[in-house]
């Protein structure tokens, strides 16, 4: 029984595991049968012998079979691996042939995605990845909520000026909003301060989160160790206990048993209950958290200067919305406003509740984390995300020019037998290996603009949730780059595929003027390229004018060759005995030849944060319509710190050694005093603030910009450090002496007084106002960046395209040229070619421009979104790229030999 | 003839490697030697030699390839591979241990003393 002879040919298609086990079970069941026929069993008989004997066909069919497509596929499986590895060596070999090319293309790439990896990793710490905290989306900052005072403790006592603080003004206090507990299931107040662990070895300054009962609840962080505060922790006469952070346990423990264990900060004895779990730091990177009492007494007052940056945090009850919690704590507030009503006078509290409309009663914690540089993160995000896209027109050119002058490679390829698949795949494959690389390679760039963009991270955030390079976004931007490396890898394979193989020998190839639909969507990329670079460069351009702006404008102070320091004296010192060794400090630092002048002030300004401004009564001055209350921030000075600072006098006189608490003297600033005695001369005026009896003024300074820069300086008044001396404050001096010694000195002086004093931000003042700029700086400094990289590969991108359309055009050119064409027709010849590309560019650009530059407002500094200078600069610095990326390889048409190029055809 | 015995697990691999040691066979004539080298004493359901082989084939022990058979027809002829040879050693020294320690074990008296002490 033969089997019919077409099955045989069946196996041209290749492997059928089934039918192979049919001519095998087909085969042994007749061996069987005429086995049994030879022995004289009838043929029916035969048949079902061999059948008893075989045992169920079926069975073993389905057996053989699965056995059978599985050794095929393995197979199959092994054979496409070892032709991708044949590719991939292939690739690799090509890739280090064209050395040029390759490093072109990989740079490109991993310039684009390490710069977009960066940005979204810093963008993701910043506003995606929630807080490392319980529900940390319930988590809300209650804006303007007071924590109470203890009454008693801050009521005026008349005759030491230097006890007297600023009379409470009754707002909405967090023990409304605990009320509120419908609502809000926790709520806290913390602030963060400084005070000094009283090392006998080594005097150490500590970042003390001073927080409220709740605080731990609130955020839903349970201690590693012992247990975090009690009810009791909270209230006023409460002994002092101490929670420590991971980092100091370790630092100053040794990680040992510490609890009941005490530590002394500013000369008093903190009993130690708990160590919170390693990597918890809020706010702001503490190195340990003491009690913020509620109400408040004098000694919660210890690790700040004066005042309390308080900032009350809330968790909405589950259930509750963000909007409905926002709405009942407005309702709160307005009750309050209406209840303080005066008829006719506009309330201090009611200014705070319009401000409450605008703002919003609460905000989410991550975003006040984050604060003004939201916007800046998401602006420059969008920037790395263009410079991506530009990052892959430009691969997608490179890749197109490689393809073209390929195409008799592939052609040839394809008469020597090799199949379209199998060209396509070569070329995808080396697509897939140059985005393997350029992923790779973006990694390293990713690093390095990662630390460029942490520095630009509010340091609130920065301790809450460090950013950390993102591998996902690393893999993402990679895949984009292999799409694109694919999509476009896989567009010239197709044309390949397409090629008129004898047509394209024939021509020889590269050298004719085929692939005119390429050319055409390669000048489009370059258009895209010059418009995304145009974009970039405006925005550098108006980031850079306005961060001069902000260098020009000056800060009202001459920051060179001044050191400056802090320090916090313990509550335990008297006053007057605290005074007395600021004087003796001072004293030593102006005996030292080469320092010019020395001082002190209670807030440095641009130091990070502003203080506080108290309210100003001004008797006798005409009220102006619907005049806002005016505030005037709170300064404490000696009479040295005005020269040392170089804050110019303008009128009257510094304080000197008789201006204590008696004299009740003040200096303004020139801001304050035009506010308050425009026209007029304000020696000798008397000044109404919170205190019983007025001020008299003896002299005017100029204004200081304290919370930054960019913000125009606030009315200002200072008081004599011998009435009213601060417990934490910075020294101030100027010398001639280099910034070493300088900062020596200061360190020394301090020490020769009281050898256990901790001393912190030891610093020239240059570097207070560098740390001020930084935000800007960077930010600026990651524009410009972009835009360069931007216009570079926008550059690239053009001269790659005139480059190979020199070389498409060769034979052309040497035609005209032996025709008779010169040099200068032939250069403005090809370079026509590329000024509709420019042109288009250029128009695509301005248009980018003016939508970004709308986005980049509030990034500005006194300069206008449509500042023409900016966008003049940005406009020719581009042209200039394009044209000398233009004309430098459109040159060799200058070079050509008519001769040379028609023998070599 | 004696009744059929059953087959030991595994062991059908092993008499179908022995079988090839002679050199290469179709699944019939692997399926004859077992018959006539056993004496007809073991009852293989001939079919089951089939998925056997294909395992051996997977394991590399074997390898195959079709061929023309003695009477001039496309049959699927099984060869030993290296691999197969020095498993079939090893394999054919474990069964003899084997063996023959079910053999000490059978003739042994009431109360063995172990060998060597």
């Amino acid at each position: 029984m033969a089997e019919p002879l077409w099955r045989r040919y069946l196996r041209f298609f290749g492997p059928d595991p089934a039918a192979d086990a049919d001519d095998e079970i087909r085969y042994h069941l007749d061996r069987l049968t005429e086995d049994f026929r030879s022995r004289g069993l009838g043929e029916r008989e035969a048949q079902e012998a061999a059948r008893a004997r075989f045992g169920d066909p079926v069975a073993v069919r389905r057996a053989l079979q699965t056995a059978g497509s599985r050794r095929v596929r393995r197979e199959r499986r092994a054979e496409w691996l070892a032709a991708l590895g044949q590719d991939f060596h292939h690739a690799l070999r090509r890739l280090r042939r064209e050395r040029g090319f390759t490093f072109a293309v990989v740079s490109v790439l991993a310039l684009g995605i390490g710069a977009a990896t960066a940005m979204f990793s810093a963008v993701d710490a910043a506003l995606f990845r929630p807080l490392p905290f319980a529900s940390p989306d319930r988590l809300v900052v209650l804006r303007h909520v007071n924590v109470p005072f203890r009454a008693e403790d801050f009521r005026p006592s008349g005759g030491d000026g230097a006890d007297e603080a600023p009379r409470p003004v009754r707002f909405v206090e967090i023990t409304d909003v605990a009320e509120l507990s419908g609502v809000f299931s926790h709520v806290a107040a913390y602030a963060v301060g400084g005070l000094n662990l009283d090392d006998p070895d080594r005097p150490l300054r500590v970042r003390a989160g001073v927080v409220s009962a709740d605080f731990f609840g609130t955020l839903g962080v349970p201690p590693a160790l012992g247990r975090t505060w009690l009810p009791d922790d909270g209230t006023p006469d409460a002994a002092p206990v101490v929670i420590l952070s991971d980092g100091l346990w370790r630092r100053q423990f040794g990680g040992g048993a510490v609890l009941g264990r005490d530590l002394r900060l500013n000369g008093r004895a903190y009993r130690i209950v708990g160590v919170m779990p390693r990597g918890f730091g809020f706010p702001e990177g503490s190195d340990l958290w003491i009690p913020l009492s509620v109400p408040i007494i004098p000694a919660t007052f210890e690790p700040f200067r004066g005042w309390l940056p308080s900032t009350v945090v809330a968790r909405i009850a589950a259930g509750v919305s963000r909007e409905t919690a926002a709405a009942r704590l407005m309702t709160l507030w307005q009750r309050r406003a209406a209840d303080a009503r005066v008829p006719g006078k506009r309330s201090n509290l009611e200014v705070t509740v319009d401000e409450l409309r605008r703002l919003g009663a609460l905000t989410p914690l991550q975003q006040t984390l984050t604060g003004d540089q939201r916007r800046a993160l998401l602006i420059l995000l969008g920037a790395t995300g263009l410079l991506l896209l530009l990052a892959c027109a430009n691969v997608t050119n490179l890749l197109l020019a490689h393809a073209a002058t390929r195409r008799r490679e592939i052609a040839v390829r394809a008469v020597l037998g090799a199949t379209r698949g199998r060209v396509t795949r070569q070329l995808l494959t080396e697509s897939v290996v140059l985005a393997g690389l350029g992923g790779v390679c973006g990694l390293g760039v990713a690093r390095l603009v990662l630390e460029l963009v942490r520095l630009l991270l509010p340091p609130a955030l920065v301790t809450v949730s460090p950013p950390h390079l993102d591998l996902r976004v690393l893999a993402f931007a990679t895949a984009v780059a292999l799409l694109t490396g694919l999509g476009f890898g896989a567009w010239p394979a197709i044309g390949a595929g397409r090629t008129d193989v004898g047509e394209t020998i024939k021509t020889g190839g590269g050298w004719g003027t085929t692939a005119r639909g390429a050319r055409r969507v390669r000048r489009a990329l370059v258009s895209l390229e010059l418009g995304v670079a145009l974009t970039l460069l405006v925005g550098a351009a108006l980031m850079l004018h306005s961060l001069q702006r902000v260098l020009a404008a000056g800060a009202g102070l001459d920051p060179h060759s001044v050191a400056t320091l802090q320090l916090g004296y313990a509550g335990s010192i008297p006053t007057a005995a605290r005074m007395q060794r600021i004087e003796d400090v001072l004293q030593r630092l102006t005996a030292v030849p080469g320092i010019e002048a020395a001082g002190v002030v209670n807030d440095l300004p641009l130091e990070g944060q502003a203080g506080i401004a108290l309210l100003i009564q001004a008797p006798g001055r005409p009220a102006l319509p619907g005049a806002e209350p005016l505030f005037a921030r709170y300064l404490i000075a000696s009479g040295g710190y005005f020269r040392a600072l170089g804050i110019p006098l303008l009128r009257g006189r510094v304080f000197d050694a008789a201006d204590d608490s008696s004299a009740k003297v003040v200096i303004v600033n020139d801001s304050l005093a035009r506010l308050l005695w425009a026209g007029v001369d304000p020696i000798g005026r008397p000044l109404h603030s919170v205190w019983e009896s007025p001020y008299t003024v003896i002299g005017v300074v100029g204004d200081v910009k304290d919370a930054s820069l960019e913000r125009p300086p606030p009315p200002q008044m200072y008081f004599p450090v011998r009435a009213m001396t601060p417990q934490t404050l910075s020294i101030v001096v100027r010398g001639t002496l280099p910034a070493d010694a300088l900062l020596r000195r200061l360190r020394e002086a301090v020490r020769q007084v009281d050898p256990a004093q901790a001393v912190y931000n030891v610093r020239m003042m240059s570097d207070v106002l560098g740390t001020s700029l930084r935000p800007r700086r960077t930010n600026t400094l990651l524009i410009v960046l972009f835009g360069a990289l931007a216009l570079v590969l926008a550059a690239l991108g053009v001269y790659a395209v005139v480059r190979h359309g020199m070389a498409q055009r060769t034979r052309e050119l040497g035609i005209r040229s032996a025709l008779g064409a010169t040099g200068g027709d032939l250069v403005a010849l090809v370079a026509r070619e590329m000024l509709g590309a420019t042109v288009a560019g250029l128009a695509a650009g301005l248009l980018g421009a003016w939508a970004l530059a709308r986005v980049l407002a509030s990034q500005l500094y006194e300069v206008k979104i449509g500042d023409g200078a900016s966008f003049a600069l940005a406009a020719a610095v581009l042209l200039a790229a394009a044209a000398l990326a233009t004309l430098l390889p459109a040159r060799r048409a200058l070079r050509l030999d008519p001769i040379d190029v028609i023998r070599t055809e | 003839m004696a009744e059929p015995l059953d087959l030991l697990r595994g062991t059908l691999d092993l008499l179908i490697l022995k079988a090839l040691s002679w050199g290469p066979a179709h699944g019939y004539a692997v399926a004859r030697w077992i018959e006539r080298a056993t004496g007809e004493a073991l009852a293989i359901e001939e079919g089951s030699l089939y998925p056997a082989l294909h395992r051996l084939e997977e394991r590399g022990l074997v390898s195959a390839e079709w061929g023309t058979s003695e009477n001039n027809r496309r049959a699927r002829f099984y060869r030993l591979t290296p691999v197969g040879r020095r498993n079939l050693r090893h394999e054919a020294d474990g069964w003899t241990r084997f063996a023959r320690a079910i053999f000490a074990a059978l003739d042994a008296p009431a109360n063995p003393q172990p060998v060597g002490g």
